[in-house]
Parts: C-alpha cells; sequence; structure tokens
C-alpha cells in the first residue's frame, strides 16, 4: 500500500506545488492586479517538488499501482529497468530546482519588490516547472501507454514556457522551433501508437513491444516511433530544435532539457521499439538507425565548433551525443543478441551524459556569476565534467570502456572506432565551450555557500560518480585496466591536439566563415522551404476560392430565373380566367355533337 | 409497455414549457429563470433514471397509431440516451448561460420560448424509435431554430437565416422523399428493426443503393459534410448560446446522429457494409476533416474559426461509424459527446470574450488570459482536447478512431487523424499564445475593443460558471474514461449492442 501511494505522491506532488502558488494568490484577494509586495514564489517548498521520486527511487522493491478510472486503465509501476531512469532523472531535477532558486534571485527579489512583469514570468515559470516535472516522472514510471503518452506530451508542451521564459526575440524564435518540432514529433508518435495500438489491442509498453516485434508491419510502425521519439533525442535532421532552444532558456531549464527531457526520446525508443527480440526482422532500419546516428554524432561535431555561445557549443554536444546512443539503440535492432549486454551500457551512458551535461550547463552560469573559490579550483571544476564527457576520467571514462568491451564481444569494432572520432569531436566541442566560456566570464564574484554554486558543485560530484551510485539492472559498470588507458584516451589526445593547433589557427585568421553559420543549421533551410509551400498553398486556395464563388454566382443567377419564370406565371392566371368558360362551352358543344352523331 | 411516461415526460417537460414562456410577459425575469431552470433540471433527472433503468435491462416505449401503418413512437435505447444525455446536460448549462447573455436584450420571451422548442426537438430526435417519428422531430428542429438564427434581427442575421432555411428545408424535402420512398418499400421503419432490408438486399441492392444516397444527402446538409456546409460559418451572427447549442447539439449534431440512426437502426451496421457504402461515408468524411481544419486555419474572427472547426470535428464521429468494427462505432459515440462538451465549452468561451470585453477577432485577443483567466484556462483545456491531446476527452476519441481505422483494415486513416491533429494544432496554439503569451491591454498596451465589468470575478457568475463546468466535464470525461457511466462506458454499450446480438 505505502510504495502505491508514493508512487501516486511522484506524480501528484509537483502538481500540487504548482497548484499552490496561484492558489495563494487568490486567496490574497487579487495580489495579481494589486501593485506592491508579492510573495516569494520559488520557496523551498517549490524547490521539494521532485523529492517524493527521489525517495522512490531509493526504495527497494517492485511495485504496480493500478487505477481501473484513470484514462483507459491507469498502470503505474517502478521496476529493475525504471528505478536508474527515475533516480538520475529526479536527482536532476532536485539540482536543477535548488540552483534556479539562486539563478533567479534578482528576477525573484524584482517580483516581491512589485515588478509586474518579472512577477508573471516568474509565476509562470513557478508554475510550468513543477508541471514539466510531474510529466516527465509520469512517463518514467508510467506502464499504460495512455499515461505513457500523457506524460510526455504534458513534459513536451510545458516546457514551452521554460524554454520562452526570458521572452526576448530570440527566445520566442527558440520556443517556436521547439513548438513547431515537437508538435510533428508528437504527430508521428501517436501515428505510430495509434497504428501499433490498433495491430496488437494492448495497452501496455510492454504488450505493444511484443506485438511490434509481430506484426506484419512491425517495420512501419518502428519507424513511425523511431522518428517521432527521435525529434525529442535529436536525431540528425530533427534536431533543428536544440540549438535554438537550448541557448535561449534560462540555464537550469538548459539542464533539465538537455540532461533528463532530450533523454525521454530515448527511452520513448526503447519503451516501445522490439530492441533484443530476434523476432522483430528490423535489421535493416536498424541499420539506418546506425548511420544516422553517427552522421548526428559526427556533423554535430563539425557544425558545433563554429559556435560562439557556449550554450549552443553544448546544445550540438548533446546532439553529438544523442547520435552516439541512437547509434547503439541501431545495434540493439540491427543485432538483437547482443541487446542484452547492451541496455545496462545504454541506460548508464544516458546518466553518464545526462548528469555531465546538466553540471557542464550548470557550469555555464557558474563561469559568468563566479563564486568565491580559488581560480585553479574553479576552473578545475568547471573542466572536470567536460574531461568527463570526453570520456578522459571518471564516469566517462568507466562508460566508454563498459560500451567498448561490449560492442567488441559484439563484433562490432568498426563501430567502435566511429565512435572513437566522435569523441575527437566531444572533446574539440568542450575545447570550445570551455574557451568561450573563459572568454564571456564575469568578474563580480558572488559568495560560494549560496544556493547556485551549492547545487552546481553538487552537480559536479555527482556527475564525476555516476557508475557508483546508479542503480543498474544487470552488469552494472565496470572500471579499465590500466593497459587498456592508452586505447580508451587517444581520441582525447588527438582532440585536445587539434584544438589547440585549430586555437592558434584561428587567432591568426580572421574566421569568417563562422560568423554566417548561425544555430539552428538545417532550421533555416526548412523555414524557407515551409514559407514556400505555404505561399504555393494560399495560392492554390484563392484559385479554387475564386472558382467556387463564380460557381456558386452561376446557380444563384439561375435560381433568380426560375424565380422570376414563376412569378410570370401569375400573368397567365388572367387568361386562363377567360379562357375558362369558352372552353367548357366548347366541349359541351364537342360533346353534343358527339351525341347527337353517335 | 413498462414505464411508457418517462420517455413522454421527457419530451414534455420542454415541450409544455415552451407555451407556459410565451404566455408569460416580457419583464417576468425571475419567472423565466426558474422555469427554464426547473424543466432543465426535471428533465436532467428524468434522463438519469432512464440511464439508469436502462443498465438495468429495462424498456421504456410509448406509441400509437397516427394512420394505418404509420405510428408515432417513442422509444430508450443506448443510443438515443448518449444522445439525450448530452443534451438535457448541456440544456441546462445553457440555460443558465442564456439567462446571463441575453441580461439587457429584447425579446427574451420569444428566444426562450423557440429554445426550449428546439430543445424539445432534439430530445424528440434522440427518443423517436421509427424513421416517421424522427422524420418529425427533425423537421421541428429546423423550424423552431430559424427564430434564434435571426434573433437578433440585423440585415447580416436575416440573410444567414435565409441562407439556413434554404440549406435545411431543401435538405428536408429530399429527405421526406427518401423517407416516403423507403416507406413505400418495406412498410414502417422500425429504428433496430433491420431484417426487413436485409431480406430485401439480395435482389434489390442498387435499389438500396440509391435510396441510402437519397437519405444520406437529406441528412448531410444539419450535419455539415462537404460541399453541403456552406450554412453554418454563416449561421455564427447568432448570440453565442445559440451557436453553442447549434454546434454542440442541436442541429448539426441532429444531422451527424440521423446519419448515426441511418446506418445502425436502419440499414444496419452490416448491411451497411456489404452495400459498400462505408467506403463513402469514409471518404466523405476524410475530406470533410481535412477541408475544414484547413478553411478554419485562414479566418480572421474566432466565432467563424470554431464554426470551421465544427465541420471539421462533426465529421470524426461520421468517420467512426464508417470504420467496420466495434471500435469504430466506440469512436464514433464517444466523439458525439466529447465534441458536445468541449465545442460547447469553446463557444461560451468566445461569447464571454465577446461580452465582456468586446473581443471578436482572434488578433484582438492578447493577453486576455491575464484579465480572464478562468475563461482562458477553459478555452485552452477546450482547445487542446481538440488537437487530442491527453488528458481531455477528444484524446479518447482519437485513439479509439485510430483503432478502429486498424480494425477496419484502412491504417491509412491514422494519416488523415494525424493531418487533422496538426491542422488543429496550427489553428488552435496560436490562439493560446495570444492568451498567454502576448502582452496585452491587461499589461497596459492598447484597450479592450468594449470593456463592461459584468461581475464580481471576471466576468458574469451566469457567464463563467457554465464555462467552467464544461471545461471540467471535457476534462474528466477524458481523465476518468475508465469510470462506470463515462461517456466511453455508454459508447462501449452501444457498440456491445450492436456487434452481439
Amino acid at each position: 500500500m505505502m510504495p502505491g501511494l508514493l508512487i501516486a505522491l511522484t506524480v501528484a506532488w509537483p502538481l500540487l506545488v504548482m497548484l499552490r502558488n496561484p492558489l495563494r494568490l487568490m486567496m490574497e484577494h487579487d495580489a495579481l492586479w494589486r501593485p506592491g509586495h508579492r510573495p516569494l514564489l520559488l520557496d523551498a517548498l517549490w524547490a521539494s517538488a521532485p523529492l517524493p521520486a527521489l525517495v522512490l527511487a531509493l526504495w527497494p522493491g517492485e511495485y504496480t499501482l493500478v487505477m481501473e478510472g484513470w484514462l483507459l486503465g491507469g498502470l503505474w509501476q517502478l521496476d529493475e529497468a525504471r528505478r536508474p531512469w527515475l533516480m538520475f532523472s529526479a536527482l536532476l531535477w532536485t539540482v536543477a530546482g535548488l540552483y534556479a532558486r539562486g539563478y533567479l534571485a534578482i528576477e525573484q527579489q524584482a517580483a516581491e519588490a512589485g515588478d509586474g512583469d518579472s512577477f508573471r514570468r516568474l509565476l509562470g515559470l513557478a508554475m510550468l516547472w513543477p508541471l514539466t516535472l510531474a510529466g516527465n516522472l509520469l512517463l518514467i514510471l508510467a506502464e499504460d501507454i495512455p499515461s505513457f503518452y500523457l506524460g510526455f506530451a504534458v513534459m513536451t508542451f510545458s516546457a514551452y514556457v521554460l524554454v520562452v521564459h526570458a521572452g526576448n526575440r530570440d527566445a520566442w524564435l527558440g520556443g517556436r522551433s521547439y513548438l513547431i518540432m515537437a508538435l510533428f514529433g508528437e504527430a508521428l508518435i501517436l501515428g505510430g501508437l495509434l497504428w501499433a495500438v490498433g495491430t496488437v489491442e494492448t495497452v501496455t509498453l510492454s504488450g505493444l513491444r511484443e506485438g511490434i516485434a509481430g506484426a506484419e508491419q512491425g517495420g512501419w510502425i518502428a519507424l513511425l516511433l523511431w522518428l517521432g521519439f527521435g525529434v525529442k533525442a535529436g536525431v540528425a535532421g530533427l534536431h533543428v530544435w536544440l540549438p535554438l532552444a537550448h541557448p535561449v532558456a534560462p540555464t537550469p531549464a538548459s539542464a533539465v532539457l538537455s540532461g533528463v527531457m532530450i533523454k525521454a526520446g530515448l527511452f520513448g525508443w526503447l519503451s516501445t521499439l522490439p530492441l533484443g527480440d530476434p523476432t522483430a526482422g528490423l535489421e535493416s532500419l536498424g541499420r539506418g538507425v546506425i548511420v544516422m546516428g553517427l552522421l548526428g554524432a559526427l556533423g554535430a561535431a563539425l557544425f558545433g565548433v563554429t559556435q560562439r555561445h557556449p550554450k549552443a557549443v553544448l546544445a550540438y554536444s548533446s546532439i553529438s551525443q544523442m547520435g552516439m546512443l541512437t547509434a547503439l539503440v541501431g545495434v540493439g535492432l540491427a543485432t538483437p543478441g547482443l541487446w542484452p549486454a547492451l541496455s545496462a551500457t545504454v541506460v548508464l551512458f544516458a546518466a553518464h551524459h545526462g548528469m555531465t551535461k546538466g553540471a557542464l550547463f550548470l557550469g555555464v552560469g557558474i563561469s559568468e556569476h563566479p563564486p568565491r573559490l580559488p581560480i585553479w579550483l574553479l576552473w578545475a571544476l568547471l573542466v572536470l565534467p567536460a574531461l568527463s564527457l570526453a570520456g578522459a576520467v571518471v564516469s566517462g571514462l568507466s562508460t566508454k570502456w563498459t560500451l567498448k568491451a561490449a560492442l567488441y564481444d559484439g563484433g562490432y569494432a568498426s563501430l567502435v572506432a566511429w565512435l572513437s572520432l566522435a569523441a575527437v569531436g566531444t572533446t574539440l566541442l568542450m575545447a570550445r565551450t570551455l574557451w568561450r566560456q573563459w572568454q564571456e566570464r564575469g568578474h563580480h564574484h558572488t559568495p560560494w555557500r549560496a544556493p547556485m554554486p551549492l547545487a552546481w558543485l553538487f552537480a559536479v560530484l555527482a556527475a564525476a560518480g555516476v557508475p557508483l551510485w546508479l542503480p543498474l539492472a544487470e552488469g552494472g559498470a565496470q572500471w579499465p585496466p590500466l593497459e587498456a588507458l592508452p586505447g580508451l584516451l587517444w581520441p582525447v589526445a588527438v582532440g585536445v591536439a587539434l584544438a589547440l593547433v585549430l586555437g592558434l589557427v584561428a587567432l591568426r585568421v580572421d574566421w569568417r566563415v563562422s560568423r554566417r553559420l548561425r544555430p539552428g543549421d538545417l532550421w533555416w533551410g526548412y523555414a524557407a522551404l515551409a514559407h514556400h509551400l505555404l505561399n504555393g498553398l494560399v495560392h492554390r486556395g484563392r484559385v479554387i476560392e475564386r472558382r467556387a464563388s463564380r460557381l456558386r454566382a452561376r446557380l444563384v443567377a439561375k435560381e433568380q430565373r426560375a424565380m422570376v419564370a414563376l412569378t410570370e406565371l401569375a400573368r397567365y392566371e388572367r387568361s386562363f380566367r377567360r379562357l375558362a368558360v369558352p372552353l367548357m362551352i366548347a366541349v359541351a358543344v364537342l360533346l353534343l355533337i358527339g351525341f347527337w352523331l353517335g | 409497455m413498462s414505464q411508457a411516461w418517462l420517455p413522454l415526460a421527457t419530451l414534455a417537460t420542454s415541450l409544455l414549457v415552451a407555451p407556459v414562456i410565451f404566455a408569460l410577459p416580457e419583464r417576468a425575469w425571475w419567472a423565466r429563470a426558474v422555469l427554464n431552470l426547473a424543466a432543465a433540471l426535471a428533465k436532467l433527472a428524468l434522463v438519469v433514471v432512464m440511464v439508469v433503468g436502462l443498465y438495468q435491462g429495462r424498456d421504456f416505449v410509448f406509441g400509437f397509431t397516427v394512420v394505418e401503418g404509420v405510428s408515432f413512437l417513442l422509444k430508450v435505447d443506448a443510443l438515443g440516451m448518449m444522445f439525450a444525455g448530452l443534451s438535457s446536460l448541456l440544456w441546462l448549462a445553457t440555460t443558465v448561460y442564456a439567462i446571463g447573455y441575453l441580461e439587457e436584450s429584447s425579446n427574451r420571451k420569444r428566444f426562450f420560448g423557440f429554445f426550449s422548442l428546439c430543445v424539445a426537438s432534439t430530445i424528440g430526435i434522440s427518443l423517436a424509435g421509427n424513421l416517421f417519428t424522427f422524420l418529425l422531430f427533425y423537421e421541428m428542429l429546423t423550424l423552431s431554430t430559424y427564430p434564434l438564427v435571426v434573433h437578433r434581427g440585423n440585415p447580416k442575421a436575416l440573410a444567414a437565416g435565409t441562407l439556413y432555411l434554404r440549406y435545411t428545408l431543401t435538405a428536408g424535402l429530399v429527405l421526406l422523399l427518401g423517407v416516403v420512398a423507403l416507406h413505400v418499400l418495406v412498410g414502417e421503419v422500425v429504428f433496430g428493426e433491420r431484417e426487413v432490408l436485409t431480406a430485401l438486399a439480395a435482389e434489390q441492392s442498387p435499389l438500396l443503393i440509391g435510396l441510402f444516397l437519397v437519405l444520406l444527402l437529406g441528412l448531410s446538409v444539419k450535419a455539415a459534410l462537404v460541399p453541403l456546409h456552406g450554412w453554418l460559418p454563416r449561421a455564427m451572427v447568432a448570440p453565442a448560446p445559440v451557436s453553442a447549442l447549434l454546434h454542440a447539439v442541436a442541429v448539426v449534431k441532429a444531422g451527424a446522429f440521423g446519419i448515426v440512426r441511418l446506418v445502425y437502426d436502419v440499414y444496419g451496421i452490416q448491411l451497411t457494409f456489404e452495400l459498400g457504402l462505408l467506403g463513402v461515408l469514409t471518404g466523405l468524411a476524410c475530406v470533410t476533416i481535412l477541408y475544414g481544419s484547413l478553411r478554419a486555419l485562414a479566418q480572421q474572427e474566432l466565432k467563424p474559426r470554431l464554426a470551421f472547426s465544427t465541420v471539421s470535428q462533426v465529421s470524426y464521429i461520421v468517420l467512426g461509424i464508417s470504420l467496420f468494427g466495434p471500435f469504430g462505432t466506440i469512436a464514433g459515440m464517444v466523439h458525439l459527446m466529447h465534441q458536445g462538451l468541449m465545442k460547447v465549452t469553446l463557444f461560451y468561451c468566445a461569447g464571454n470574450y465577446a461580452e465582456e470585453l468586446g473581443i471578436r477577432r482572434i488578433d484582438e485577443l492578447d493577453g486576455a488570459g491575464r484579465r480572464m483567466p478562468l475563461t482562458s484556462l477553459a478555452f485552452t483545456l477546450g482547445a487542446l482536447g481538440m488537437i487530442g491531446l491527453p488528458p481531455v476527452a477528444g484524446f479518447i476519441s482519437k485513439w479509439y478512431l485510430g483503432l478502429g481505422a486498424v480494425q477496419a483494415g484502412m491504417p491509412w486513416v491514422i494519416a488523415v487523424l494525424v493531418a487533422s491533429s496538426l491542422l488543429n494544432a496550427a489553428y488552435f496554439l496560436p490562439i493560446l499564445h495570444r492568451l498567454w503569451f502576448r502582452p496585452g491591454p491587461a499589461h497596459g498596451l492598447g484597450q479592450w475593443p468594449a470593456e463592461r465589468r459584468l461581475g464580481r470575478f471576471e466576468t458574469s457568475d451566469w457567464l463563467l460558471w457554465p464555462t467552467v463546468a464544461t471545461a471540467l466535464f471535457s476534462l474528466l470525461a477524458g481523465l476518468l474514461a475508465g469510470l462506470p457511466f463515462s461517456p466511453l462506458d455508454l459508447a462501449t454499450l452501444v457498440a456491445t449492442e450492436e456487434y452481439l446480438p
């Protein structure tokens, strides 16, 4: 009973936290409209929203919550596969929430002092942040498909408010690209889910996976689902919202966007695709997925190094890392036999990237408002997650080793080589972002015992130790032996060397090209194409409209003519009256003649 | 014949109220309000009693012979009860709303009198047990809605009214011919007795196909199927409660309900399927869904956009019944209820914006979320439901439509659904964006077109609470779809009746 309640509370508590602020404002009689002092919005209770999830992730055992009346039959579960996801998601949300209290402190002060504009924007964030969290937790816990889709949709749409929080032109652009791409993703997911559910007639995700494996059109369904979740996971070609939306969101929101929310796309793949099912017959799709993944991993690295905004560089790094994860999912489709060994690694990789990318994003805010720490310590702590993401130290090293071992065993040596190349790219991206952070660093030191630096410190430490605390179901993380280190570290060494060379060249040469490579790359092409298509459509619509109105006019004219003819009939009336008597007499006379003759 | 008085009493609640209202003097505001509300509540109670009785397997039949071979028959079945339940629930909400909406306008007596007649016709349509009774109330609905459409009495309203009559009366004529032909062919057509036509199908299938198409033509004007939808966007000049009722339960729904009766209870789904007529319906529905959405996208005013959205959404019902299999039936039936709840909410909201702030165009809505948060929240819920996002009711409809499409062996219909969802998002999300994210008069930029302060809260209580209530119902119908007596549960009952004899 108790854990069942806890599962419900995990989702319900953020919702209650969300509703608290407007209710409180309503109690205080139109506090929204009144000028003057306003209540504190991002208080300690607000930051407590992900705590029940954290408790649930630490609660031992597997539990199920059944709710007959909920949607089409609610079934929420906590099992060993979901636990690591819940754990790192809740942890990153907690850290980001604490960080946000510091990051938005100035806005909060302005709002408390009576600045209506800041207060409204902050109120939006204070309400939609827990809602996004609730959606994220629901999608992890849901086993019935409607709840899963509900969680996914709630998370996607409420995160829009987090993206556009700044309210400037860039924010609206980022928000628009985010929303449009998300809508396409949702539509593809809906199509795939409906098709699959109609074919298999199930409401659970496990039933769905088995069903797709056996279905006749399984390949097409899997493709739809892969593309749909691929928008969130930043698959090459569908990734365009990431570099536009990440830099404009407030830093803690970028951290959860990149750390947890794009992982929801990966989680969607793992929940719906028949990975590791030898009867699925999706090998060709799997090979395509691997290629797309590697394309994203390498392409994003190449484009990302030209970016100037550190958060844009980090966004491209996220695309690159998600490309690697995509390739691994492709391996699961192409070689189902390898999946049992690989699945734990994928989860480890996801958690490692989520936490580390979260720490890196939070670090951008830290370098802008540096706390009063010795400068070597501060920058060592900023460099640590970057090195870890490149795979040189701590959690990154362990993840890379575990991954490499699993792939070598499965005969994917060439894929390992490509991934190592992508790791060179990651190193370059990390060098680029750190360089940009250094150039844009702030000089007003803040006390280090404040929520923001403490949350960041905790995030860095937690990210470094992901393999130690992540509750993986099987296998778990391994640490490489000493003799394997050169094989693991060469991409980092090459990357650092390349970064130095490029940096020296860039200092000498005026690098004009990079100014033209705006973040969002393909987005601009898509936008132009859509604009073109829309114009064509509008033109076509006008032509049809004109033809239709001409047809209508002709019909109306005909009808009027008919009405005129009808009124004309009345004129014959008089002649009828005059004709009646002679007609009768004529008939009578004819009859009489007939009788006389007959 | 057990408890025959129940359907008759339900019909009488609104039919007998009408003359009383006409008899009351114009200024008897309270008497009229109390009478209207009492009748609405009484009817809702009677319908609840009948729904409970239906679940217990009881029969409610009332009938007498008009002339030899033609009888007047009221009968309670699951399908009719769904429609009756929807119309009595929304009648209550709309009565409250209309009392607030027309507080200062003239001719209230005429309005509420015809309003009662209109609802009486809707109830008659839902309880009708044979084709003759159905036709009777169907035509009565046409005539009793005309005074409501032209209520404002200005040239624009009169022109719209003329257009409305033109469309509906000619369609009524076609329908009458079809019904008479069917009577000549097989005698009286009692709903649910499909053996007669099935027996005839072997030798006279071309004739039956022709008759089906004639009847469909007659019904599809009210159901606003493309290309016969032209009257609906023009009828937008009617007052907001009328538009709400017109779109949610009365006229458009009556047409859709007629098609449902035609397919399930006159021909029978099996026969319709074998005659190959379901494909016609699917095609019509898909074209209407996409065309309506595309036209909605081009509208600059709020109510016409909602009107074209209705054109598109009502066809979901037709699409659902045209998908052969129980899931398709569930989808069509459940959307009959869901669309009513969501669309009525949206029209109430449009009315609230117009009454309180004088807003009619979409670009005037900037920042209205701050000025009218509850109305805007209700609008948001309705719009999200129309897009088909969970947990609002529209998601359940879309889910079952998808299942039905696969079951009927037409997975391409899912592509239509997805395209329609995207189009719905394309015309609703910009409105939501204006409501919540754009700064407007509420933030000190410019002025509302005509602001009035009608009540203690954001607008008058009479206008606000029906809106909030129907929005809540649309949310709960989706969120708690698994509970007994939810729309989904009722629709499942209809589907089991239909497919498990």
